[in-house]
């Protein structure tokens, strides 16, 4: 893992010292709340429906067990007891109040973290591959590349006020499980004929009210080009981006005015311009980057364990588990084991202080001290040997942690939604509790097989909906809380856009209503043919039949 | 443009300090609880919101709205289904937020 220098932690000290005086020139009403506001947003502290939110940034999704263990004392002594795990691999507090913000703060700079860049329209937390320098499917890890890409945008002069957030994502992995062309920039590592590691380049991915799926305007960018390249993007989007109408600011509407062709062609007239200028790193600054993410020292171990066999031959709940909550690590005998913050009938994303505290200790314990936080919301113990997995599976399951559904319908992403975010018109969470409590049966959901539910309690889907093989988007109709679905979205390497079906459902509907596209599904699937499969070969017409009738 | 509102409206705002929703009162201070809430229309609005503004000139509460309301009796509480959720809570996590007691915050 990156381990802050000198002048990481001067950095972070500074800024803490600054947003301490803040607050407290706030309390003293020194500071009017239209004056605070954006020093308290460029902290990461959000005012919410009931409280104060922090939002912590896990820089690409990456935490050392010692940090894990920080953010729940944070969760049991500042807040209560929980946090919450976000589809940008960050960690929201729900509760803190504005006066122990500043202690937090300097609590999370102890551990070499901080909350900038978790708001406000700067360059936000570059996220990534959750089992990056860990997978069997890697052309290379990309954690370096995201580090460079943290050290270059934080405070970057240039792009702090942007025309609106900015969000990149990359992978190194043949499997996109970073969502990667649905960010404003996603990077895909590849090899070219000669072997040279680089980046194929999309622009102008998002969601929000405006789903698209970003381009790829350069198939092949070295990576000792890859600061400058980016700069000439941003520099584009900077000086062409709507600053008039805040729905038509992000880089997406800019790329769907202009044409991705014509943004191509103005990033590479700008990258010619700068290229040679000292905006990349050194060879040598690039080499000690990676050198923090050395592969940890493994030794070959046998890929399988006659005691984990026969417990699992056993016990379905774990055959279960390993089926669906391990992955094929790149060193023999290890895996990536995804512990499922989704148990039946709970809050996704959610952790009690208690539960991250046992992650740790795990992670202590089988796991080189390493834990990553996914997209979808859960944890990951990325090292681990398969001969410790009973044991591991054990203590995880009379935790709470032992759900084995990753990948499984009930493995949903959800957002905070009406229950907590200012933003929302619907509520997500119960209707996330209601649909994993009717899909309880295990047997029954690893029957359906991989499914992804998606769900955001309104239109600006941090609960990725249009990426959902069923998306589920709240909306307020005549002030009742209404849920739409959607088919066919995809976040993986084969990017698609979810479609609305129809009309919306109240929130009893909503649960009725997936349990019907299941079943037609289910009616409709040929062997062996996933969810996605069968929808893309069907169509949609069947599913609204199902729902709404044929009329 | 915000909607414009008809009928009775009550005045909400957010504690400066930690956040916490409260309720304009016909005490002229501040309640977690609604039934404490003043309301009214017209000039007893735009006196009520006069009133209320001093606590946010002296940093006491901040992001003050006047919102719909509907009265049962002669207790006020909030129309929009956002607004109620503020007033209750979360509908989730039922044993740690404050819809657990109006005196949550002393906990």
């Amino acid at each position: 893992m990156y381990a802050y220098d000198q002048f990481d932690h001067a950095m972070v000290a500074s800024r803490n010292a600054e947003f301490r005086d803040q607050v407290e020139r706030r309390l003293k009403g020194e500071l009017t709340e239209d004056e605070f506001k954006p020093l308290r947003l460029m902290n990461g502290l959000y005012l919410q429906l009931h409280a104060y939110m922090l939002r912590a940034a896990i820089p690409y999704g990456t935490l050392s067990a010692d940090q894990m263990r920080r953010l729940a004392h944070i969760a049991r002594r500042y807040d209560k007891g929980y946090g919450h795990f976000t589809t940008r691999q960050n960690v929201q507090f729900n509760w803190p109040k504005l006066s122990d913000t500043p202690d937090i703060l300097d609590e999370l700079a102890e551990v070499e973290m901080h909350a900038i860049q978790t708001s406000g329209n700067c360059i936000r937390n570059v996220t990534t591959d959750q089992f990056a320098g860990a997978t069997a499917d890697e052309v290379a890890d990309p954690r370096p590349y995201a580090e460079l890409l943290r050290q270059w945008s934080t405070f970057h002069p240039e792009f702090s006020f942007l025309p609106r957030k900015f969000k990149i994502a990359i992978t190194g992995a043949s499997a996109d499980r970073a969502a990667v062309k649905w960010h404003d920039i996603g990077l895909v590592l590849k090899q070219n004929d000669a072997g040279e590691v680089g980046f194929e380049v999309s622009v102008g991915g998002g969601m929000g009210r405006t789903p698209v799926i970003g381009k790829v305007i350069r198939d092949f960018l070295p990576e000792k080009d890859l600061l400058s390249y980016m700069e000439a993007i941003l520099r584009v989007y900077n000086e062409n981006g709507r600053r008039d109408n805040k729905y038509k600011a992000r880089i997406k509407i800019l790329v769907e005015a202009m044409g991705a062709d014509e943004y191509a062609r103005q990033t590479e007239a700008e990258w010619d311009r700068i290229k040679d200028a000292p905006i990349d790193v050194p060879e040598e600054e690039a080499a000690r980057i990676k050198a923090f993410f050395a592969p940890p020292p493994l030794e070959v171990l046998e890929e399988t364990n006659a005691s984990v066999d026969e417990f699992a031959s056993k016990n379905f709940l774990f055959a279960s588990w390993l089926n669906n909550n391990t992955n094929k690590h790149k060193v023999p005998g290890y895996v990536n084991v995804t512990i499922s913050l989704k148990p039946h009938g709970g809050i996704a994303g959610d952790a009690t202080a208690e539960q991250m505290e046992l992650v740790a200790a795990l992670a202590d314990a089988y796991s080189q001290s390493e834990i990553r936080v996914s997209h979808e919301q859960n944890l990951i113990l990325p090292h681990v040997p398969v001969k410790d997995l009973a044991t591991i599976w054990a203590d995880l399951d009379e935790a709470g942690l032992g759900t084995a559904n990753v990948g499984l319908i009930t493995d949903m992403i959800v957002c905070p939604g009406l229950d907590y975010c200012a933003l929302a018109n619907a509520r997500s969470i119960p209707i996330g509790q209601a649909i994993s409590n009717r899909f309880d049966d295990m047997k029954r959901i690893q029957d359906i097989g991989p499914l992804k539910i998606k769900m955001s309690g309104c239109i600006n889907a941090c609960g990725h909906h249009h990426a959902g093989h069923i998306g589920i988007l709240g909306v307020d109709r005549k002030g009742e809380e209404s849920y739409q679905i959607l088919l066919g979205g995809s976040g993986a390497e084969d990017a698609s856009k979810g479609t609305i079906l129809g009309p919306g459902f109240d929130e009893h509907g909503i649960v009725d209503a997936v349990e019907k596209v299941v079943a037609v599904y289910l009616g409709e699937r040929e062997e062996g043919e996933e969810f996605l499969g069968t929808y893309r070969r069907i169509g949609a017409q069947p599913f609204k039949e199902a729902l709404y009738g044929t009329h | 443009m915000a909607k414009k509102i008809k009928g009775p409206q009550m005045l909400i705002a957010n504690r400066l300090d930690d956040g916490r929703v409260v309720f304009f009162t016909r005490t002229g201070g501040w309640s977690s609880n609604t039934d404490d809430a003043a309301y009214g229309e017209d000039e007893v609005l735009e006196s009520l919101l006069e009133r209320a503004q001093v606590f946010v000139a002296n940093n006491t509460v901040i992001d003050l709205q006047a919102i719909g309301a509907v009265i049962d009796g002669d207790k006020a509480f909030p129309s929009h289904i956002k607004h109620a959720m503020q007033a209750k809570g979360p509908s989730v996590r039922a044993d740690l937020g404050y819809q657990t007691s109006l005196d949550w915050e002393q906990a």
